[in-house]
């Protein structure tokens, strides 16, 4: 479904290059739940936008769904987005002027859906995250947690073949945090193919595949030395 | 690319201040546009309405002379000019007036059918001129003949003669005889001695260019007398003469009777004549052509500023849109609809405040109904105007990269 070989992505200044991500490699197969951690600035949210094509990367390959994107121009790659990826943000990230049912309206908009189609996808969409009481409401009139359903009810809409989470319960208390972690989960034994990027431990431990970026790179937890030294730090305050 | 209007309108519902302000500044912008290239227009057509005469060739002097002269003295200096004037070489032909086309005013006189009609029929305006008046000013004769030289008699200033013959103009005639019966026929000017009509010219503007004698522009008559006294001499110089004409002409008749008065600001070729006359219109029309491009720039400037502030406000709500598989088209799109709904809202406003504008100066300055032309090509306008200045910014907001979407503020 999602495979990046020998991936590179650098940020150039006039006098620095930064490599976000250098010789990065993954393979997520069809129907896998992968939680994507690593400590902060290790690369998780430029693999993220990189995967769910937000930005271009320097080199290497990746393969979408069997699609080499590197050579897709900015027309394509949004329709791969909009008919293939859907996207939950930390943020929700929903539009503050657009009630509930528009806010999920608006990918299916972008595919030029008939509105009869798109009205039966939305409350389908948002009866599954149990919000279709709440169509005609605005965010600023949500909780947190709600928001956050409206936002997978969005993502959710188009039947995308790939649901990118990035710290999906990052903004939410522990209660609100549960209740997206099982609809994610619930998603996922329905068939999805989840990508969540997370820092939060017990929450990466319910996928079903961790994938550990340090440095820009995919690490191997058990071999390797940085990690050691990163949870020595976390648990002495001093380097091992 | 695809229409957004409800989702566009939702949150411009959400956005009242900023729409609202912008729309009525169109509707404003819109009713003034309108009017001002009503009045644009109008004056363009008053500039460029025709005289009938040869233009490009005639001089006029006006010549005061500087003793009291008895009638007599005065024709006989006034023929002595001409005959002077005639002979110059360079001029085709020369005639004393009591005025010329475009001046500004001089006589009009009401015409009636019979000697007590109470209503005139008409209201034209009164040519002295002899047996070279028509060559002088080139008017084209289309019926009937010229003055003979023995019809021609010479009259003082304020002298009140009715002349037994008169000349009158194709408009003059079809308004006083609407059956093309003129020639022949005779008509009183406010006199009960009757002049009868032996020649129609074609076109001969009248002194005046005011607004309300606009209905009576080409209602003109040309009487076979010779005003002595101060008058205007008219010459058609021959083509390419008129230049030299001008020093020539003063000279001539100075070294014919140095006792009279000739202004430098008294001897006007046509282009400074028309200049003259229609000062006031080209002025307006300037005027409001400044005024158009003030407003119109003051409101896409209005545009461009909302819609830049827009963008910058929403930007990560484009990132999102994009993220969400928004092309850069449709996110062009969004901005250009979002403007046109606001404009059209303010077109629409604009319509009625142009009419109720237009409705006022009708009642308050006797200005004609806007035509519905001017109304559709102000929205028009408008419209373009407002998808002209949303481009920049619009084109801003398409660039917008979806990667916006994961940062945060």
């Amino acid at each position: 479904m999602l495979k990046m070989t020998h991936l590179s992505k650098v940020y150039r200044t006039e006098v620095v290059e930064t490599y976000a991500l250098r010789d990065f490699n993954i393979d997520v197969k069809e129907g896998e739940f992968v939680a994507v951690t690593g400590p902060s600035g290790s690369g998780k949210t430029t693999f993220l936008t990189i995967a769910g094509l937000l930005e271009t990367f320097t080199g290497g390959e990746y393969h979408l769904d069997g699609v080499e994107v590197s050579n897709l121009n900015d027309n394509a790659r949004s329709k791969i987005r909009n008919e293939k990826i859907g996207f939950i943000f930390q943020a929700f990230n929903l539009i503050p002027d657009l009630n509930v049912f528009d806010n999920v309206e608006v990918p299916l908009r972008y595919r030029g859906m008939k509105a009869a189609e798109r009205k039966q996808r939305i409350m389908d969409a948002l009866e599954r995250v149990g919000l279709a009481s709440r169509a005609k409401h605005y965010p600023a009139e949500l909780s947190g947690g709600q928001q956050q359903r409206v936002a997978i009810a969005r993502a959710l809409a188009g039947s995308p073949r790939l649901l990118l989470a990035d710290e999906p319960t990052g903004n939410l208390d522990t209660q609100m945090a549960r209740g997206v972690m099982e609809l994610l989960e619930e998603i996922h034994r329905e068939g999805a193919t989840i990508v969540m990027v997370t820092h939060d431990p017990e929450l990466a431990a319910r996928a079903q595949r961790n994938v550990h970026i340090i440095d820009g790179q995919v690490v191997d937890l058990a071999e390797d030395p940085r990690f050691h030294h990163a949870q020595h730090t976390a648990h002495t305050g001093t380097p091992a | 690319m695809m229409l957004q209007i409800k989702p566009i309108l939702s949150a411009l519902r959400r956005h009242k201040a900023g729409a609202v302000l912008i729309a009525l500044q169109t509707a404003l912008t819109l009713a003034i546009v309108c009017n001002a290239l009503f009045i644009i227009q109008q004056r363009v057509a008053h500039l460029s309405a025709p005289s009938g005469i040869d233009e490009a060739n005639l001089l006029v002097i006006e010549n005061s002379w500087a003793d009291k002269l008895s009638k007599e003295d005065a024709d006989a200096q006034q023929r002595a000019d001409l005959m002077v004037l005639r002979r110059l070489p360079g001029v085709q032909d020369a005639v004393a007036s009591n005025s010329y086309p475009m001046r500004g005013g001089g006589w009009d006189q009401f015409i009636t059918l019979t000697p007590d009609q109470t209503t005139a029929v008409g209201d034209a305006a009164v040519y002295l001129g002899d047996e070279h008046f028509m060559d002088t000013l080139g008017v084209k004769l289309i019926a009937g003949r010229n003055f003979r030289p023995d019809e021609i008699r010479p009259i003082a200033n304020r002298e009140n003669v009715m002349p037994p013959v008169t000349i009158v103009t194709k408009t003059l005639a079809d308004k006083l005889f609407p059956d093309g019966s003129a020639l022949g026929k005779p008509i009183y000017a406010m006199s009960n001695t009757p002049t009868t009509i032996i020649g129609i010219v074609d076109v001969l503007q009248t002194q005046s260019l005011a607004d309300w004698q606009m209905r009576n522009a080409y209602q003109s008559l040309i009487w076979p007398m010779r005003l002595v006294g101060n008058a205007y001499y008219i010459l058609r110089a021959k083509p390419g003469q008129l230049a030299m004409l001008r020093k020539e002409a003063v000279k001539a008749l100075y070294a014919q009777n140095r006792m009279r008065v000739i202004n430098d600001d008294g001897v006007m070729g046509y282009a400074e004549v028309r200049q003259k006359a229609y000062d006031s219109d080209y002025g307006m029309a300037v005027l409001m052509g400044v005024i158009c491009v003030v407003l119109l720039a003051i409101t896409a400037a209005g545009i461009v500023g909302l819609t830049s502030f827009w963008v910058g406000q929403r930007r990560k709500q484009i990132g999102v849109r994009r993220a969400l598989g928004a092309t850069r088209g449709d996110i062009l799109g969004y901005f250009m609809t979002e403007n046109l709904l606001i404009s059209v809202g303010g077109a629409v406003v604009g319509v009625l405040l142009a009419i109720a504008m237009n409705l006022w100066m009708v009642t308050r300055f006797e200005m004609h109904r806007l035509s519905l032309f001017y109304v559709l090509a102000g929205v028009l306008l408008l419209l373009l105007l407002g998808q002209g200045a949303v481009l920049a910014p619009a084109i801003r907001a398409s660039r917008v990269s979806p990667v916006e979407a994961t940062r945060s503020v």
